[in-house]
């Protein structure tokens, strides 16, 4: 999270300008000789790529034969915002699985860290690892394992669901956690869980340093346990939860793997699973539209900045930052 | 460290192996990409390699749904395979221009083509020139599992063209898909033993099927009621009435009558996840002979079955038909040395076992005859099964072929199979609406289409 | 993180004094009381948490036929068969008068089917009024490890790996230098305009990779390193923005006293770099190794799109996808294969997790 409020302090504050002596200078050349890798490197892998990237979407064009590339001028935007359905019904479909599982994802992880981090859990470590190891699982693996537990007639849950509510819930016709066009984004959000160690682990890091006696001070003053929650540890934990938000939005609008392995980019069921990334990597890479796969990517890049900058935005409003560090 | 230099040691050695010229031979586009082939082929690359020096041939199989993909990824980034097949009508109408005309490198090789079913040499010369060399035929045929129709009481439906469908006593149908909805209604049975045709039957509780056709398109299964495809004459989007008829009749099959298996069903453990007819709890299906190479080891292991004709449709029987080729891309950077291997792979000799392999009768004229008996003592020894009404199934073929191309026909594809998934998983499809939708937007790719050529 | 004065209206209100909470007897039996249940509670949640995880090790050692049979037991058995007369037949649970049998079904029939009791199969066939479909097979425990060997040859595990550990090696090699060398020049020198690079380095963070990704593709591709891993490693040569903003983050926290000993000494900052600085951030640099590894390990799509389908040189997260395309029906084997990619990441994991742990509270610190 930290990294977020390096940003945050930036805006802030404005270094002076000072003319550089030349202890100063030498400094600068060596400051500059160490970060050179860095400098050619986002000038080649970031600078110069975003530029060309919005010069491509107004191409249409194939790797292969470059020489028959065709100038569209705004054409594949026009085709973006107007043309194609397949843009809209996929960032609808990102942006509602983004509100469901978000939450699921955030609230989880933050209450495990305060469960993890409770003086009375016995072999508190061994729990910790035991629960960021899913994390440890790469990813298309995990997937798999999930689309097994899930299965409606073999799976593990829905016998675990038809022991605990002896409910008739196994079976081809039983619950379809992949197939339900609502219920998929449950089952997405489930296999989500599985990511949610590092989250876990900030949480858990940030809740290590909340000062004991702010507890202790609410204790003389009788407060509940929920009342310490909400008025102690949530503001104190927010810097990590507002980091959680903003790297799970920009995460969610490049989510792929999942339904990737699980449908191959079909959309199934009903197109509830076509997610903004399958559209681009279809177009890019599937259909071969680079042009427009160009324009489909720098689009993405409009929303996340977009949702960047409105996240910022609110922060200082919900945000509690320790009193201005300096 | 240490490690890891020399695991890059190993690399270097392994970069210095591969100094022959290297062919590529990509699977995934036909048959060839379920497991209990992948040994087979591997054994005749590597028999291929042992032969000769120059050319080092590399396997590649991609799994049939994730080929198109790969495929497209690989020509995108100037990484194309030399050699592709076998290769489905379907897999050649994805790519179009992507082909290489075999035509001089026959000429000056002197291949010899006379052995060669002339009518499929034909089929594969188009405006590009010779884009492959024939391979096999996959003819279909309606499979069925003989002790299910034991279990059931019910006679076998008929062994060859022309003859009817004789009942248990002894009374003659007319064969068409009527009598076989009928048949499959008896042959549909739920947890507790009833039939589709008892008034307690719970259709959400099926554990058998009448019948099915897994793996093929919405195109390929509608060619039960007659070839067609969703463009006409003038190059605009349409949905043919018998298709119409045909859409109606799987969605009740699906959802009011239960004998067909619906998304759900069909993707479960049920049903072999996906693999039906092999699981031995479908009674009828219609099969491609690939098929009876690739999957059916699970119940003929367990169950005894064998092959019948297909039933007619308003008097007209049709039996899609695959045909698989081998081709060579147009990016190939060694086009000599894939023919050469191509060669290797087409020989009598090979071709013979790969046929065997696959499945596939022969597009050599010199090895058709053997071919049935080769391949039945290879995967069925000692069965007897009905080949006669296989190869029959060749005289039925969809015209045109459920397979054949589509203006961007991956687009176009995806749109439709986007369409069929969901009148396999949703009960209540709205089909009349749908079908319009269907149409209108198959319009749209078709018209975008035009306007980029 | 820092302690400070709450200033914020929301916090907690501290007003007048409490009585004291009791100590004695009763709270330490309350005590323990709380302990058992919120571990309990803890465990509940963590089982079913790695559930899934249970889930795929049974199946891994199921046999095709039991993880695909709707009847079969959760755990690896075997169904029940007896051999009669030459041929194999299934074992059902027979529910009778003189309670549950268990008969081996010979022929099959609508309403009522012939058995064969296995103990006394000279009784010969017997008929049982009933439908068969109602029975349950009968099974015992049996565990299928070959169905481990089978996914590793399959998928050629060997291969995958080896590739796998050239790509997570070397660029968790090539990540960590390049982002200690920046990171050095970021924590150490002032020069003009450091602070705003600074925060560009950091934005890069949070920019989907997408939007530079076709034209870096083209550009791979004229090169002609598509199909190749260099357009994978290459990049990671130029210090990744994640891994500089670690490391300058724990060299600001190592105090200056031995920098500007040795630079009396007369080393220049390269010596001092790697002779001072180095040695004194080996948990950071260890930690950010771990992450980038990890990282590495877990790659898929950048895998995917650049080796072009080149399955031969695949890592394992690409090559376990292809597997789990060509072998949809064998659930065992695609169980079996999941278990053997991860195999690896969690050894490293359990047995570096104090680094690993360390670099998380890095990352969490401020």
């Amino acid at each position: 999270m930290a990294f977020l409020d390096e940003i945050q302090r930036a805006r802030r504050e404005k270094g002076p300008r000072e003319k550089l002596g030349r202890m100063a200078r030498w400094e600068a050349r060596w400051g500059y000789a160490f970060i050179a890798l860095w400098m050619v490197g986002f000038s080649l892998w970031y600078l110069i790529p975003m530029a060309a990237s919005l010069v491509f979407s107004l191409f249409d064009f194939e790797l292969t034969n470059l020489s028959a590339a065709r100038f569209v001028g705004l054409g594949n935007w026009r085709r973006l915002l107007f043309e194609d359905p397949l843009v809209w019904q996929s960032l609808r479909v990102t942006f509602t699985f983004a509100l469901i599982s978000l939450p699921v994802g955030m609230v989880s992880a933050f209450f495990l860290a305060v469960l993890l981090n409770s003086k009375q859990l016995i072999a508190a470590n061994v729990f910790r690892t035991l629960f960021y190891a899913p994390a440890m699982v790469p990813a298309v693996a995990g997937v798999l394992i999930w689309s097994g537990v899930l299965d409606p007639t073999t799976g593990w849950i829905n016998r675990l669901i038809a022991f605990v509510f002896q409910v008739d819930a196994v079976g081809p016709n039983g619950i379809r956690w992949l197939a339900d066009p609502v219920l998929v984004y449950v089952a997405y959000t489930l296999i989500g869980l599985w990511g949610i160690g590092n989250a876990i682990l900030y949480n858990l890091a940030s809740l290590q340093g909340v000062p004991t006696e702010l507890y202790e001070a609410a204790d003389i003053d009788g407060a509940s346990w929920w009342r310490k929650l909400t008025a102690i540890t949530v503001p104190m934990v927010s810097p990590v939860i507002f980091y959680n938000l903003v790297l799970g939005v920009i995460g969610l609008l490049q989510f792929f793997v999942t339904p990737y392995v699980l449908t191959g980019g079909s959309g199934f069921p009903q197109g509830q699973t076509y997610y903004y990334m399958i559209h681009f990597f279809k177009q890019a890479f599937g259909f071969l539209n680079m042009g427009y796969g160009a324009t489909i990517a720098w689009f993405m890049f409009l929303i996340a900045l977009g949702i960047t900058v409105l996240l910022f935005g609110t922060a200082k409003y919900w945000v509690y930052y320790a009193a201005e560090r300096r | 460290m240490r490690k890891l230099a020399a695991l890059l040691a190993l690399l270097a050695v392994l970069g210095m192996a591969t100094a022959q010229t290297q062919v590529r031979w990509f699977v995934g586009l036909g048959a060839g990409t379920d497991e209990p082939l992948f040994v087979a082929q591997r054994a005749i690359v590597d028999e291929f390699n042992a032969s000769q020096s120059d050319v080092r041939l590399v396997l590649e199989i991609v799994d049939n749904n994730q080929a198109y993909d790969v495929l497209a990824t690989q020509i995108a980034a100037g990484n194309a395979p030399d050699i592709v097949g076998p290769m489905g009508i379907r897999g050649g109408a994805a790519f179009p221009g992507v082909w290489l005309d075999l035509e001089p490198l026959v000429e000056s090789t002197g291949y010899d083509l006379s052995d060669f079913d002339p009518e499929m040499v034909e089929f594969y010369r188009t405006d590009d020139g010779l884009i492959g060399l024939p391979f096999a035929v996959f003819p279909s045929y309606l499979s069925y599992n003989k002790a299910l129709f034991d279990e059931a009481g019910l006679a076998y439906p008929p062994a060859a063209y022309g003859e009817p469908y004789v009942d248990a006593n002894g009374v003659e149908h007319v064969w068409d898909v009527d009598k076989m909805t009928e048949l499959a209604l008896m042959l549909t049975v739920d947890g507790s033993g009833a039939d589709a045709t008892e008034p307690d039957f719970d259709i959400n509780n099926v554990v058998q099927w009448g019948f099915g056709i897994m793996w093929r398109d919405i195109r390929g299964r509608l060619s039960l009621f007659g070839a067609g495809n969703f463009i006409d004459d003038d190059g605009n989007a349409t949905m043919p009435d018998h298709w119409r008829t045909g859409l109606s009749w799987y969605q009740d099959a699906m959802w009011q009558q239960g004998f067909y298996p619906n998304g759900p069903y069909g993707n479960s453990a049920l049903l072999g996840d996906g693999n039906w007819f092999d699981s031995g709890n479908l009674a009828m299906a219609q099969t491609q002979l690939w098929y009876a190479g690739c999957c059916m080891f699970s119940v003929a292991g367990k169950n005894d079955f064998d092959f019948a004709a297909m039933p007619s449709y308003e008097g007209q029987v049709t039996a899609t038909v695959n045909a698989d080729t081998f081709s060579i891309t147009r990016a190939s950077r060694n086009p000599e040395a894939a023919f050469a291997a191509l060669s290797f792979l087409l020989s009598p000799e090979v071709a013979g076992r790969l046929n065997a392999l696959y499945g596939g009768m022969p597009a050599r004229l010199s090895l058709q005859d053997a071919y049935f008996d080769a391949f039945e003592e290879r995967n069925f020894p000692g069965r007897n099964l009905n080949w006669e009404v296989v190869a029959a199934g060749l005289s039925y073929p969809d015209v045109p072929n459920h397979e054949a191309g589509l203006p961007a026909f991956r687009e176009a594809e995806d749109r439709y199979n986007a369409f069929t998934q969901r009148l396999d998983n949703e009960p209540d499809f709205d089909l009349a609406t749908e079908i319009d939708r269907l149409v209108a937007e198959l319009q749209l790719i078709f018209d975008a289409a035009r306007a980029r050529n | 993180m820092a302690a400070a004065p709450v200033t914020r209206p929301s916090a907690a209100p501290v007003a007048v004094p409490a009585p004291a909470p009791q100590r004695g007897e009763g709270m330490m039996a309350r005590n323990a009381v709380m302990r058992a249940a919120i571990t309990s509670l803890v465990l509940v949640i963590l089982l079913l948490y790695l559930m899934p995880l249970g889930y795929s090790i049974a199946t891994s050692l199921k046999s095709k036929e039991q993880a695909s049979d709707v009847n079969a037991p959760i755990l690896p058995s075997a169904p029940e068969r007896f051999e009669f007369e030459g041929r194999t037949y299934d074992v059902y649970r027979v529910p009778t008068d003189e309670g549950e049998q268990r008969w081996a079904l010979v022929t099959p029939g609508r309403n009522s089917s012939m058995f064969v009791d296995p103990d006394d199969p000279g009784a010969g066939l017997f008929e049982w009024e009933g439908r068969w479909r109602t029975l349950t097979p009968a099974y015992r425990l049996a565990f299928q490890w070959n169905n481990y060997q089978r996914a590793y040859e399959f998928i050629d595990f060997l291969r995958l790996l080896g590739y796998t550990l050239m790509y997570a090696g070397i660029t968790t090699v090539a990540a960590t230098t390049s982002a200690a060398i920046v990171a050095y020049g970021f924590a150490r020198f002032k020069f003009p305009f450091r602070n705003v690079l600074f925060i560009v380095l950091i934005s890069t963070i949070i920019l989907p990779p997408q939007v530079t990704l076709v034209p870096t593709y083209a550009f791979f591709f004229q090169l002609g390193w598509v199909g190749t891993w260099l357009p994978l490693i290459v990049p990671q040569f130029f210090s990744n923005a994640y891994n500089v903003f670690l490391l300058r983050q724990y060299f600001m926290t190592i105090p200056t006293a031995m920098e500007e000993a040795a630079r009396i000494d007369g080393a220049g900052p390269i010596r001092t770099f790697v002779s001072v600085i180095l040695p004194q951030a080996v948990p950071a640099l260890i930690a950010v190794s771990l992450f980038h590894f990890f990282f590495a390990w877990n790659d898929f799509f950048g895998p995917l799109i650049y080796l072009a389908g080149n399955a031969d040189i695949n890592p394992l997260a690409v090559g376990l996808f292809r597997f789990n395309g060509l072998y949809s029906s064998e659930p065992q084997l695609i169980q079996a294969a999941s278990i053997l990619t991860m195999i690896i990441p969690l050894l490293v994991f359990f047995f570096a997790q104090r680094f690993f742990m360390q670099g998380i509270v890095l990352t969490g610190d401020k």
